[in-house]
């Protein structure tokens, strides 16, 4: 189980917030005019990042509140917490594990010798 | 029964004489004894028979890791699976052997033993695959299931058992030498510790064997006992005896369980089990290690020992198994075993080394000279034979000549692995060191430190030397211990696996996992069938699947396959070791959270009064509901709900509708909000007027519903269903936090601070005017669909004029405290209109009846507001609001997508049943093309007939015609498709 920092209220496990998926993501304008494509790209369409991923958590169980955080898929580990009106952190402010050939995390990826 | 010399009297206590009951025969064991010692004590080794072929079993190691030992202890609801390795006596205790029938000593299922080409590798996927796909589940699994398998399901019994959280700076597995001097290095510094041991006498390796003989010049016992008076006196470290750690997950998150009854009964009011889970920046794991054995022909029978269990026996409970053991080694890790026999003024009838002389240590061999015993160097067991037990050893020497010896008892090792199992879960990798053969820890994954044999770090000696080095981060102090052996050894292995048998037989077998049964023939049958990736081999053979996670031989297959594939033992790879550790019961995890608390139960503020008078409830989410109000016990739940919603539709009915959620929104800008989170257009609403709106996703699809009242442009007050309140919020808040942060809006729940009465019926106005006689009820005053504030004594309630019924009626919201009070006053006044109270079954059938839906029953998230003909619900001027791009997607506009209509039997006798499909044609002939189903249908005592609502392809341009519904036994009932609303189109009541 993950510790999971609330920028609010301060490192808690996980069992107090709730997945919000992926972050950044920004709604379409209603007064816009756009495709059928470009919308359902908004509802239905997310990214499966290996790696730094940005996603939303709500301190569900603690203050309510919406924030941001930076992790990294393949190792779990989280790299940062920020307010949901903070910057957001680029990229390369994060040094990505994920450099083995195949993709695969360095450490921790199970059954190491088969797949080398 | 003769009393041994032991490292510590107070293991085992000779004055304390106890009886249990073994298979209903009483038998004497010592305070302390665990049941498989009593067990020894009393020269009984048979304890089981196995898993597949019903071979007789008996006591294998002297720990957790045991594979055979299993029992079932009938005096503690009867759990099954329990080690006798491990578990203590207590007086009157009941303990039953596992997997035979009728008795342990004539077990027909060791008939299996026969018919084992059938039980070979692989046999459930080969074997029994004709002569029809009904004879698995109806004939092969039933009886492979009552032949196969381990004890019987425990009893239902309420367990005692709690939670506890713990957060440290270091946590120390295991309490032996290595965590002992490691937690006697860090006295008084400023880390937070805790010291987690499996037993609840420390020492580790110091009780168990004779292999210490002094260790800072006191002897090994007294050392443990002032080390551990030091430990316990400082201030920053806490030991937690009789603990196990099962589960080392991500970030540094221990669940250790601990065992509060160890030697009793478990107590009828105090907690038996506690689950430590455990939070630390460091965990440095002591856990020691694990011998393995070897595999030869018939290494299952009883008699057949692990070489330090043995020496564990002697020393930890002063038994002796045997007076003159065989034993078999190709390692340095048994010599001590010789000197603990020897010390106790016996000695081993033989002792068969693997390896050649010249490797074997001077001191054994002068120690084996001195005592005349006969010594079998570069030798090894070709088999043993036996029926319940072993009688006979046959041993080849380096020449290939054979010999054998009448024995009874044999003691085996084949080496030692570190116990990885906790540093694999934390996704530590492991490297295979050629030398000892065997995995050792390399790269940890967390913050994880390693010592002493845990480490691959076998060398007593150099112990302190490795705590300094490793512990040097914790600026702990440093340490000068210096340790006397009684046998001079620097660990020494000879590879050796499996010995092949001289003779084969039906009957012998040599076994690589004693627990499921799985035998060295079926790793190569499995291998030559190509399964020779180590997972695959794992799940094909079941080997190192038991409960025990194979753990004396999942290495010894390692190095089987190795040599069978000629791969090194690095590249065959090794398989993950899951937690937990050892099995924990189900109790344990759920700590508190069982029977009533396993989900909360939510209960409305006049609750009681639903049980005083009779309501049979339902459960909705959490909460409990009436679901209908029985007259009295003769009244069926089809005549109650019939009753009852005739009554509101001729007099007055009232239901609680507390449950339903209420959310209170506020703020500058709560207009602009309320218009983007609902359907409907807010704007040009008055302050006090309420409206029916909808909810939606993002994809267009209705997500719930309610009534949304406007108190004034900054004051909204929404209803939502009783399972949606929560998400609603959560919505809301998602949306204002997120989306559009820049409104001023806050919104909270008052689910729980409000009571909600729904009362409606003809008479409703009449009831309402003598409880409020001080509030106009008349249609000009209070119009339909009108919110107000008023006083009720010194209580401000809130009432809305709306319909939940398609009766005129009223929503009356009354803080929880004062609700009991006018729920009786309603039905003190109400009494003489005919006021009933009725529960959901009867407000589902009145809704129903005007076409009003429930979400989630006539609607399953894929379902627009047109689809639901709920079009007037959208507000067309309004820019945005969830979901509205969505509703003109190329999917949503689909004229042929699933829609709302009313069914009615086209004979009105005919009975109309949710879920039933809507075909076109009469005679069903497979494949049917199905129009859609029945969501909801009722026998209405308004209408007289049975009718229904469902969504049907197309369905608004198909209504006015007819169809037909299929039932179960492949018949048809003519319908026709109409309007779905069966009662009062025109809305006349609900304004009356």
């Amino acid at each position: 189980m993950l510790i999971i920092e609330c920028p609010y209220c301060g490192r808690r496990d996980q069992s107090e917030f709730s997945n919000g998926g992926e972050a950044h993501v920004k709604r379409p304008d209603g007064s816009s005019e756009i495709s059928d494509r470009e919308w359902s790209e908004y509802v239905f369409v997310r990214s499966n990042t290996k790696g730094i991923f940005y996603e939303r958590w709500v301190h569900s169980h603690g203050c309510r509140k919406w924030f941001n955080c930076v992790r990294d898929t393949s190792t779990d580990e989280i790299l940062k917490t920020y307010r949901i009106d903070d910057t957001r952190p680029k990229l390369k402010d994060f040094k990505n594990l994920v450099d083995t050939p195949s993709g695969e995390p360095e450490l921790g990826s199970g059954n190491f010798t088969v797949k080398k | 029964m003769k009393e041994l010399k032991t490292n510590s009297s107070s293991f085992v206590n000779f004055n304390q004489k106890i009886s249990f009951l073994f298979d209903g025969k009483k038998i004497f064991g010592f305070k302390g004894d665990t049941i498989a010692s009593a067990l020894l004590r009393n020269n009984i080794n048979l304890v089981g028979r196995s898993f597949k072929y019903h071979r007789p079993r008996g006591i294998y190691t002297c720990g957790i890791e045991e594979p055979n030992a299993l029992v079932q202890i009938i005096s503690e609801y009867s759990e099954p699976n329990t080690r006798a390795t491990i578990k203590k006596i207590y007086e009157g205790m009941e303990v039953e052997s596992q997997n035979r029938w009728p008795s342990l000593d004539n077990d027909i299922g060791s008939i299996n033993s026969l018919f084992s080409p059938l039980f070979s590798a692989g046999f459930y996927y080969k074997t029994f695959m004709g002569p029809h796909k009904s004879f698995w589940k109806k004939i092969y699994e039933p009886i492979i299931r009552r032949a196969a398998g381990l004890g019987k399901p425990p009893k239902e019994f309420r367990a005692l058992s709690s939670h506890l959280h713990h957060n440290v700076d270091i946590v120390i597995v295991g309490a032996g030498l290595n965590g002992l001097l490691a937690a006697k290095s860090l006295i008084n510094t400023n880390h937070d510790i805790l010291l987690v041991d499996f037993d609840n006498h420390l020492g580790g390796i110091i009780n168990n064997s004779a292999k210490i003989s002094s260790i800072d010049n006191q002897s090994p016992q007294e050392w443990v006992k002032s080390t551990v008076e030091a430990i316990e006196k400082s201030k920053n470290i806490k030991i937690l005896k009789n603990t196990l750690v099962t589960t080392y997950n991500y970030i540094n998150h221990l669940i250790a369980v601990e065992d509060k009854h160890v030697g009793s009964r478990p107590s009828e009011n105090k907690v038996n089990n506690i689950l430590h889970k455990i939070r630390t920046d460091h965990v440095i794991l002591c856990n020691g290690h694990i011998e393995r054995f070897l595999s030869f022909q018939n290494n299952d029978l009883p008699g057949i020992m692990l070489a330090s269990s043995f020496e564990k026996y002697i020393c930890r409970y002063g038994t002796l198994p045997s007076k003159e053991p065989v034993i078999f080694s190709n390692n340095s890790n048994s010599n001590s075993l010789i000197y603990s026999i020897i010390n106790q003024g016996y000695k081993p009838k033989a002792y068969i080394d693997s390896r050649s002389g010249e490797n074997i240590e001077p001191e054994l061999f002068d120690l084996i000279r001195k005592h005349d015993i006969p010594l079998y160097t570069n030798s090894q067991i070709k088999g043993v034979s036996g029926g319940k037990r072993i009688e006979k050893i046959l041993i080849e020497d380096s020449t290939g000549g054979l010999s054998e010896i009448h024995s009874d008892f044999l003691c085996v090792s084949g080496g030692i692995n570190p116990d990885v199992h906790l540093f694999t879960q934390s996704k530590g990798l492991l490297d295979w060191d050629e030398k000892d053969l065997t995995y050792k820890p390399s790269k940890p994954f967390q913050p994880t430190i390693t010592l002493g044999s845990a480490s691959g770090q076998f060398n007593l000696e150099k112990v302190s030397d490795e705590i300094n080095e490793k512990l040097k981060i914790f600026k702990n102090k440093v340490l000068d211990t210096q340790i006397v052996l009684n046998t001079k050894e620097s660990y020494q292995i000879e590879k050796l696996w499996e010995i092949s048998p001289h003779k084969s037989s039906m009957w012998s077998k040599s076994f690589i996992d004693l627990q499921n049964d799985v035998t060295t023939k079926d790793i190569r049958q499995a291998i030559s069938e190509g399964f020779d990736r180590i997972e695959h081999l794992k799940r094909y053979t079941t080997n190192s699947m038991g409960t025990d996670q194979g753990k004396i031989s999942s290495i010894n297959a390692l190095g089987i396959v190795s040599d069978l594939l000629d791969k090194k033992v690095n590249e065959v790879g090794t398989t993950i070791y899951r937690p937990p550790y050892a099995p924990l019961s189900f109790a344990a995890i759920a700590g508190r959270n069982s029977y009533e608390f396993y989900d909360p139960e939510r209960k409305s503020p006049i609750h009681q009064w639903h049980i005083d008078n009779g309501a049979i409830f339902e459960d909705v989410g959490q909460w409990k509901r009436p679901w209908y109000f029985p007259l009295n016990s003769s009244e069926s739940m089809h005549d109650a709900v019939q009753r009852e919603s005739k009554n509101v539709r001729e007099f007055a009915g009232v239901l609680d509708g507390s449950t339903l959620g209420k959310i209170e929104i506020k703020g500058k800008d709560a207009l602009s909000f309320m218009n983007l989170i609902y359907t409907n257009s807010f704007s040009k609403m008055k302050p006090g007027s309420a409206r029916y709106a909808l909810m939606l996703g993002e994809d267009g699809m209705v997500k719930d519903d309610g009534i949304i009242s406007k108190i004034s442009e900054e004051h909204f007050i929404a209803t939502t269903t009783t399972g949606g309140a929560a998400t609603v919020l959560g919505c809301m808040e998602e949306y204002a936090q997120t989306e559009w942060p820049n409104l001023n809006v806050y919104m909270n729940s008052i689910t729980e601070q409000f009571a909600t009465f729904n009362i409606s019926g003809p008479k409703t106005r009449e009831i309402m005017n003598k409880v409020f006689p001080e509030i106009d009820f008349s249609n000009d005053a209070f119009p339909f669909m009108t919110f107000q504030f008023h006083n009720y004594q010194d209580t401000q309630i809130r009432i809305l004029r709306a319909s939940f019924t398609g009766e005129m009626g009223y929503e009356i919201y009354i803080p929880s405290k004062n609700a009991a009070k006018i729920w009786d006053q309603l039905h003190s006044f109400g009494k003489d209109f005919g006021l009933i109270p009725y529960g959901t079954e009867t407000m589902h059938l009145l809704r129903a009846e005007k076409g009003y839906i429930i979400i989630g029953q006539d609607t399953d998230g894929s379902i627009t507001p047109i689809d639901l003909g709920l079009n007037w619900t959208i507000g067309k001027t309004k820019q945005d609001f969830l979901g509205k791009r969505s509703l003109t997607r190329t999917d949503t506009i689909r004229t042929d997508r699933k829609q709302l209509v009313g069914i009615t039997p086209s004979n009105k006798e005919d009975q109309l049943t949710e879920g039933q499909h809507i075909i076109l044609n009469q005679t069903i002939k497979t494949p049917t093309p199905m129009l859609g189903h029945i969501t909801s249908s009722y026998q209405s005592p308004t209408l007289g007939h049975s009718f229904g609502l469902a969504v049907i392809k197309d369905g608004h341009s198909l209504i006015g015609t007819k169809a037909f519904a299929s039932t179960p036994d492949q018949k048809t009932i003519p319908i026709e498709i109409v309007k779905p609303v069966f009662y009062d189109e025109e809305n006349k009541r609900l304004v009356s």
